[in-house]
């Protein structure tokens, strides 16, 4: 199963790879998840919050092209059930528009009877970054941060 | 008038969810997403033409995105712009409130 996810966000695709791939601007819009990861192609990545002792996923940074495209594999680590579903990819696209960008995700190789939890977070996800990107601040709809801190 | 995405406004998003067969058609989509023209077509009683008419209006929304598979055009459902309007509208200090008197409508009406 292949699930496309799309939105655009006015902003250069410099500053949209950053938000994506830095990991203190990540917390800001992914509930307060951050990423670790070298970003080199074939490298590894986790994403959690340490501090709060939350696993939240890891896979391979499978292909790494800033800032246009980056693929990873998505294996889910927040409970027995979404662990279970085992290994999917995300594929990110940015593609400029105007003064703008379209933003693509693809989220596939998701199995045809997958935990709607595996990809059910992208719009909260997506909408947070285009706010942060926009206007600098962060989402106040509850879930928004929920693994932050600040948040909680 | 806010503007949530290239050109696309609440406007669209609202008026492309006011009507009945393009709400089936996302509903057809988020039943099973990546599927073609025709195969969207062969759920509805209507001509081909009238079924691409409605899709251009859930594309221009943002609703619905296409992905080429080879020679197939594939359409899936895109349900940001629909999250867009709730983070706009909703704040952490309504939503407790949405979600009781949601809740209270579903007990008493079951």
């Amino acid at each position: 199963m292949e699930k496309v996810f799309e939105i655009y966000i006015k902003t250069t695709p410099e500053q949209l790879w950053q938000a994506i791939t830095n990991s203190e601007l990540r917390q800001k819009y992914w509930f307060g998840v951050g990423i670790e990861t070298d970003w080199t192609p074939g490298s590894g990545y986790v994403t959690g919050h340490r501090a709060a002792g939350v696993s939240i996923g890891e896979g391979e940074n499978l292909e790494v092209d800033p800032p246009r495209r980056l693929v990873q594999s998505f294996t889910a680590l927040w409970s027995d059930d979404v662990k279970a579903e085992g290994t999917s990819r995300v594929t990110w696209e940015i593609e400029p528009v105007g003064d703008s960008c379209k933003l693509t995700v693809i989220h596939d190789q998701l199995n045809d009877t997958t935990n709607a939890q595996i990809y059910g977070g992208w719009p909260q996800i997506l909408s947070g970054l285009k706010t942060l990107l926009e206007t600098g601040g962060t989402l106040t709809t509850p879930g928004s941060l929920m693994y932050s801190q600040a948040g909680s | 008038m806010v503007t949530y995405c290239w050109g696309v406004t609440d406007d669209q998003v609202f008026k492309a969810l006011a009507d009945p067969t393009r709400r089936f058609l996302l509903y057809l989509l988020f039943d099973r997403d990546g599927r073609t023209l025709t195969e969207l077509e062969s759920e509805l009683s209507m001509t081909r033409s009238g079924v691409m008419k409605h899709l251009k209006v859930l594309e221009d929304a943002g609703l619905v995105v296409t992905r080429k598979s080879g020679r197939r055009k594939l359409h899936y459902l895109n349900p940001v712009p629909i999250r867009l309007v709730h983070d706009r509208w909703v704040s952490k200090y309504a939503e407790p409130w949405v979600a009781a008197l949601s809740e209270l409508k579903t007990s008493i009406e079951e």
